[in-house]
């Protein structure tokens, strides 16, 4: 189905992992609602399920008390998720994110790949820092009109 | 409240989701259900209950509730607790829920031979639920809570 007028979704969850999947699955499910493909799917599904899990882990430093807001709005073929987490830990804008290569060469930890995958699968991503002191990783997908009609 | 309860609160973990009042976003509230039973460990077919009584619910929100209003929303909050699934979805309609709509019991057979085909949502939900409740939200509107209780 192909909607041209905005509409909008609000997921929230405690911080808590494992329970990003159920924001995930949720979105995902919107994500076809309006349009998207199988393949597009898979790569909103896998970036938001890190972009929770960065929120879990780092933002709220998985205090299950503190919660993990989505925020998701389709409008004009634009797929907007914005993930909001409370900011407890600051992401570092100014270091480059290791290679899969020197991750492999020994010369960082295995994990971390989190930013580099939401960077490499959305269309577009950015961090803000909220007035509130939160943070919001907002994520970015454009769906192709002119390959559904 | 026994000591029980207090336990079981304190321990429940709540999801919450918005959606809009249009049809076809019931979909995501069964799949954000389904990816929350699966965690807990429901057996398929419970699952698959789960899903269509949240399914029914979220219609009947949209339909009868929101009248299909876009701007108004459904909320459904999912609450994990220990051995149970606590459902709740709730509209912002300032009517209630007729006594006698909550007690009908379709009849198949009248059904064949009337048009109005529909009018089996609250009765699927109780049969396929464990507890169904009725009652207007703390913040208005219609609100039904439902339970599913995890078999071991």
């Amino acid at each position: 189905m192909i909607m041209s007028h905005s509409t909008q979704i609000h997921i929230s969850f405690p911080s808590v992992l494992g329970y990003e999947k159920v924001a995930r699955d949720a979105v995902a499910s919107f994500a076809k609602f309006v349009g998207f493909d199988s393949h597009r799917l898979e790569d909103i599904k896998t970036a938001l399920g890190e972009a929770c899990i960065n929120a879990i882990e780092h933002g709220n430093l998985l205090n299950a008390d503190l919660r993990v807001h989505v925020l998701c709005t389709y409008e004009h073929n634009r797929f907007l998720v914005k993930v909001f987490d409370q900011g407890l830990k600051d992401y570092n804008k100014a270091t480059k994110p290791i290679s899969i290569e020197e991750k492999v060469a020994g010369l960082g930890t295995l994990r971390g790949m989190g930013l580099m995958i939401i960077t490499e699968l959305a269309d577009e991503s950015a961090f803000f820092d909220e007035s509130d002191g939160s943070s919001c990783l907002q994520l970015t997908w454009y769906c192709d009109l002119a390959s559904k009609t | 409240m026994n000591n029980d309860v207090t336990r079981a609160e304190q321990s429940e973990k709540i999801i919450e989701l918005r959606l809009p009042s249009k049809l076809g976003y019931e979909r995501v509230a069964m799949d954000a259900a389904s990816t929350l039973a699966n965690k807990m460990g429901f057996h398929r077919d419970r699952v698959d209950a789960l899903k269509t009584a949240i399914a029914e619910a979220v219609t009947n929100a949209i339909e009868h509730g929101n009248q299909h209003n876009e701007t108004m929303k459904v909320v459904v909050l999912l609450t994990v607790r220990e051995g149970e699934l606590i459902i709740s979805v709730t509209d912002q309609s300032d009517q209630s829920i007729p006594p006698e709509v909550l007690a009908r019991i379709p009849k198949i057979d009248e059904k064949f031979t009337e048009d109005d085909k529909g009018g089996w949502g609250i009765w699927l939900i109780r049969e396929l639920m464990d507890e169904v409740e009725f009652k207007t939200a703390p913040t208005g509107g219609n609100q039904i809570r439902m339970v599913i209780h995890l078999e071991q």
